[in-house]
């Protein structure tokens, strides 16, 4: 669906000093499938918003090219619309946050009585109805923040780009904000979700863009979780057996851990369960067996080195 | 049309402007006022000068002149402040990437917005300037005074709408640009140029049509005729820098 081709982008004026050019993105190629949750994340300074600046045509790329669904971005945009929450969301203050979000719903072609019964809904779920009337600077940093999300949910796009979107919400809302991407992602959507919060990106995303200075490093798959095809288990047997090679032939020792600790990948639970039954027949001994999920967080650093702060 | 409820809130968000717009249109009318009261209705139902000299000499004159010569640019003042930003505070705060990702053309959402700022910087103009003339002359300029108005609005609403695409000084630039051309303008009747005559006429001809404005002036200022070719000249000028407006806000980077 989105295709980004040796895109780079290079900020300050071509002729003027080299001092003042700073190359924000560089010669990334991706490409994202249609459904499914992405997140982008890297240290300060990597490229997240001008990546998404270049997705969504706010800004143009120096050189490469970037298709959503074979369009140029702007011309994508204004077909179809795109679903966004900036980093730091804000409407002018002296706007009222039900005649704020009605005139950004009639910008999405909702006609008079669509557009306030959208609204009327989206201030319900975000928990607005008190402040509905009230200048949108009298809000606080979570309210907010939860009007960025009503506005960028004001209609049903296909693409939905949210950049830290959990930014000043408190852990209630977190929650909820990630029952909303669960229905987006359900709902066949192509969520990319850039945050700083790693723990928060593990949970939602099924694969992380991995940006370092404007460069891609890596796009991370992430685990499967326990039960789901591709799972990894660590199993832990009392002592090695030969029948091991035989059950489980992908098992790989856990460097570092106990004398007889592998990771297995299984399909699925019932595969688990018959493996196991397998390796009890034969004699060995299980001490323990675990879903073994490595954390993003330990996967970006061991990508950025040590020294990485995503 | 969609894009008119925003340029609504738009209008509500810079009603401070329009506030001091007002209150700027209340100090002429209070000048107006108290030179009337100060002296009685001339022989044609004006405020005599001799009358106000014989009263506060010079500075008295020389302020009531004064006053009427800003209040010919009370147009171009009303349409800097009330277009002032059209397009770059959207781009400086960050509004505008909210507008760009709906399927709605950008022309549309930043015409509604610059037509109904426009009309506003108009209607107060409009509601001004006759009440002043009606104090201070006891009759009004007639649709001469509109004319006037409408040419100050087009040009210089073009132009904000134009800088305003491309730089956040746009207003400023634009009344630089205002104040320039009335230098050059002044320069140029005064025969005080020492540069070739094909410079001369393109800078003349790039420049806010300076001549043109004061033909309209001083149909405004003398109860004369409308000089239309002068406003035919002024609309084109204008008109021109709106399209290239038009044109520069689909390619610029939000």
């Amino acid at each position: 669906m989105i295709h980004f081709d040796g895109v780079s982008k290079r900020f300050g004026a071509p002729g003027g000093p080299a001092s003042g050019r700073v190359d924000a993105l560089a010669d990334v190629s991706l490409e994202i499938p249609p459904g499914g949750v992405w997140g982008v994340v890297g240290p300060n300074g990597a490229g997240k918003t001008t990546l998404f600046g270049l997705l969504l045509g706010f800004i143009h790329p120096t050189t490469g090219t970037v298709r959503i669904r074979g369009l140029e971005p702007r011309r994508y945009v204004r077909r179809h619309g795109a679903a966004y929450l900036p980093e730091r969301f804000r409407l002018p203050g002296e706007w009222r946050v039900r005649t704020a979000l009605r005139a950004l719903a009639r910008l999405e072609g909702l006609d008079r009585a669509a557009a306030a019964r959208r609204v009327d809904a989206l201030i319900e779920r975000m928990g607005l109805t008190a402040y509905a009337d009230r200048e949108v600077r009298t809000l606080s940093r979570g309210l907010n923040q939860r009007l960025g999300l009503a506005q960028a949910l004001l209609a049903e796009r296909e693409l939905v780009v949210l950049d830290e979107p959990t930014e000043g919400l408190d852990p209630l809302w977190r929650v909820r904000f990630r029952a909303i991407v669960a229905e987006l992602r359900d709902a066949g959507r192509t969520v990319l979700i850039a945050s700083h919060d790693l723990a928060e990106v593990e949970r939602l995303a099924s694969r992380v863009v991995l940006l370092e200075a404007g460069r891609l490093r890596s796009v991370i798959e992430m685990d499967a979780p326990p039960g789901s095809a591709g799972a990894t288990y660590r199993l832990e047997l009392a002592a090695s057996v030969p029948e091991l090679a035989e059950v489980f032939p992908d098992a790989e020792p856990i460097e570092g851990d106990a004398p007889a600790a592998y990771r297995v990948v299984v399909a699925d639970a019932a595969e688990l369960s018959r493996r196991l039954a397998a390796l009890l027949e034969a004699g060995a001994v299980v001490a323990s067996v675990q879903p073994l999920l490595e954390p993003l967080e330990a996967r970006v650093r061991r990508e950025l080195g040590a020294e990485g702060d995503a | 049309m969609s894009a008119l409820a925003l340029a609504a809130l738009e209008l509500r968000a810079r009603r401070r402007r329009v506030l001091a717009l007002l209150a700027f249109a209340g100090v002429f009318l209070a000048a107006a006022l108290t030179a009337r009261l100060m002296v009685s209705r001339g022989e044609g139902g004006h405020v005599e000068m001799d009358r106000l000299f014989e009263v506060g000499g010079y500075p008295l004159v020389s302020a009531l002149l004064l006053l009427g010569w800003i209040l010919g640019r009370y147009p171009l003042v009303a349409t800097l402040v009330m277009l002032a930003g059209v397009a770059s505070h959207d781009r400086v705060e960050g509004y505008a990437r909210l507008y760009a990702v709906r399927p709605t053309s950008p022309h549309r959402i930043y015409a509604a917005r610059a037509a109904l700022l426009a009309a506003a910087a108009f209607v107060i103009s409009a509601a001004l300037l006759p009440v002043f003339d009606l104090i201070m002359l006891g009759t009004w300029a007639g649709p001469a005074t509109f004319v006037l108005i409408l040419a100050y609005v087009i040009v210089y609403g073009g132009m904000v709408a134009l800088l305003s695409v491309w730089t956040r000084g746009d207003a400023w630039i634009a009344l630089l640009l205002a104040l320039l051309s009335l230098v050059w303008d002044a320069l140029l009747r005064a025969d005080a140029l020492a540069i070739p005559p094909g410079v001369r006429d393109v800078i003349t001809f790039v420049l806010p049509p300076q001549a043109a404005f004061l033909e309209l002036e001083g149909a405004f200022g003398a109860l004369q005729p409308i000089p239309w070719d002068a406003f035919a000249y002024v609309a084109g000028y204008g008109v021109v820098l709106w399209l290239l407006a038009a044109a520069s806000l689909g390619r610029r980077e939000v």
